[in-house]
């Protein structure tokens, strides 16, 4: 590996350990509210950033190039949405969502389910979801940082998988909101001035967009077409339409990335993080799908699609702005990572463990069973990475479904539907996961021309829908359920009386990252 | 445009634009959630 390369590398980790020590320092870690969202003190820039960056991961620099590079224009369905949702997300469920768990006392999101859907299963049944899934995702960065580091550094892929997965680790051991949302916002930056640098000396080496595209079309005209190489998707509508949801609706069913609501310095925040997050994705999204598809000109014998982004930096970049590139593809795995393992620690051990199995926990327990569970999901992470690594594409699609599909309409129904009840809830996370795991696998995806992600949707949405209706008198939604979402319609501030009490004794996860900044462990 | 088919060049160049009016849209009709804004979010 080239030396400044090397240097480049060290230097973005090192920045990104020291905010995370700062932001820790700062306050992250003083209570509960403050380890798990950051005191709800997140502003606006902040707040856009970490949740685009939480979004974005290892995907945009692997499975992007991918599907670019082997499908050519039809994986730009995939950025039509994905450029508007943060936007959609923010200004659907975001202020209503804040405001919500505040006056219920939510600090995570499956707890922010149990508040508004009341029942022990609600919890019980998002949070397993949640965890099977979301490790899923954070399998795909493993690989997508194995494989990285494999590629920059020349080292051999269980080596460079090794690296990957324990600076990851160290990495989230940081812990708390306030340290992941502010190196998230180092990274985002990063992101972007690695992909649009990739993207001009890509255009560049093509002689440009109009050009590469008639290049392209000497090649294979269906390069350009919108319904894929080989016209392979043509007129499959329910395909589109959930390539464009996946991302553009589907993150609103994400636990780890609707947390960011809960995270705001208030209300309002929702506004200007919008505007920003649309700016953000303007300038991001699209870029790694053209960067995979001018891919197949410069680099016509790519034997691993997924290389494709890191090969074009390889070939055409000088050393030191390939660390920058390097740096901002290590940027996207960890800011996705950090966040999904702090969030599985906590469901796992707050939502889980301390909920249903050890009510009585004390501190120091409950720090080990969040490290230990951290520890054995990373370890298991690493072994399938290790043994049989699936594509980054395929995993991403997949646990994006299946969480939209399971999350979405209880999020969104959560605030806009007062008949939106528990046994509705269930029903349509239990559905809309089932419809969306098994579509594929069983051959309704091929028989019927329709993209998982869009069937687990309808199914989801209408289970809650018909399943609430049908259970309104023997589930009627509690008086102060209605009342809160009465006020988090009206704009205004929230009437004092109506604010849990909430506990604001030290969590054993901040107690636990307390302690050992302080060295007393 | 750009030497692309009309429906992929429309895709391309269409959702950006459609976005950022959406976004711009999103800004109007939220500018009442200034009343929630700092201290103003719990009522004293």
């Amino acid at each position: 590996m080239s030396p400044i390369v090397l240097i480049f590398l060290v230097l973005y980790y090192a920045i990104v350990v020291g905010i995370g020590f700062w932001a820790v320092r700062k306050g992250g870690a003083k209570n509960m509210e403050g380890y798990l969202l950051g005191g709800r003190q997140v502003g606006p820039l902040v707040t856009a950033l970490t949740l685009q960056s939480t979004s974005m991961s290892g995907y945009m620099f692997l499975g992007a190039g991918s599907a670019g590079y082997t499908t050519g224009y039809w994986a730009i369905w995939y950025a039509a949405g994905d450029i508007g949702g943060g936007v959609v997300n923010l200004s659907i469920i975001g202020r209503r969502m804040r405001k919500v768990s505040k006056i219920m006392g939510s600090l995570t999101s499956i707890e922010y389910l149990e508040n508004r859907y009341p029942h022990a299963a609600t919890r019980l049944i998002a949070g397993i979801l949640s965890v099977f899934f979301l490790y899923f995702y954070v399998l795909a960065q493993f690989i997508a940082g194995g494989k990285g580091m494999a590629l920059v550094t020349g080292l051999p892929y269980w080596a460079a998988l090794t690296i990957a997965v324990v600076i990851i680790m160290i990495y989230t051991f940081l812990g708390g909101y306030f340290a992941v949302a502010y190196t998230d916002f180092f990274q985002s930056l990063v992101m972007v001035i690695g992909v649009v640098w990739i993207l001009t000396a890509a255009l560049s080496a093509v002689g440009g967009w109009t050009e590469a595209n008639a290049k392209l079309a000497e090649i294979d005209p269906t390069y350009l077409s919108i319904w894929g190489k080989d016209l392979q998707y043509q007129g499959q509508w329910g395909e589109v339409a959930g390539a464009v949801l996946i991302f553009s609706v589907g993150y609103m069913g994400w636990p780890h990335v609707v947390t960011r609501h809960l995270a705001m310095t208030n209300p309002q925040t929702a506004r200007m993080a919008g505007l920003y997050s649309t700016l953000w994705n303007l300038l991001f999204v699209t870029s790694p799908y053209i960067v995979g598809i001018l891919a197949i000109l410069i680099l016509p014998e790519l034997d691993d699609p997924e290389m494709a982004i890191f090969s074009v930096a390889g070939k055409l970049l000088p050393g030191a702005v390939t660390g920058i590139v390097m740096a901002a593809i290590m940027a996207a795995i960890m800011s996705t990572a950090d966040s999904i393992l702090l969030q599985v620690g906590t469901i796992a051990s707050r939502d889980i463990f301390y909920r249903f199995i050890k009510p009585d926990a004390s501190d120091k327990h409950m720090v080990w069973v969040s490290r230990i569970l951290i520890l054995v999901m990373g370890a298991i992470g690493f072994v399938i990475a290790l043994l049989q690594p699936p594509g980054v594409f395929d995993i991403v699609v997949f646990t994006t479904s299946v969480l939209g599909s399971a999350f979405l309409p209880s999020y969104v129904c959560a605030v806009w539907w007062k008949k939106a009840n528990t046994p509705g809830a269930i029903a349509s996370m239990v559905g809309g996961a089932l419809t969306a795991f098994f579509w594929e696998s069983i051959g309704l995806a091929s028989a019927t021309a329709t993209h998982p992600m869009l069937a687990g949707l309808v199914i989801s949405f209408i289970l809650i829908i018909v399943v609430s209706l049908a259970t309104q008198k023997s589930s009627p939604v509690k008086e102060h359920i209605i009342k809160t979402m009465d006020e988090a319609a009206k704009l205004g501030p929230i009437p004092k009386g109506m604010i849990a009490s909430m506990d604001t004794n030290l969590t054993s996860e901040s107690k636990g990252v307390s302690d050992s900044l302080n060295g007393d462990k | 445009m750009l030497g692309l088919p009309s429906a992929t060049a429309w895709v391309v160049i269409g959702f950006p634009v459609f976005w950022l009016v959406y976004t711009i849209i999103f800004l109007i009709v939220s500018r009442g959630w200034k009343k929630e804004a700092g201290d103003k979010e719990v009522e004293e």
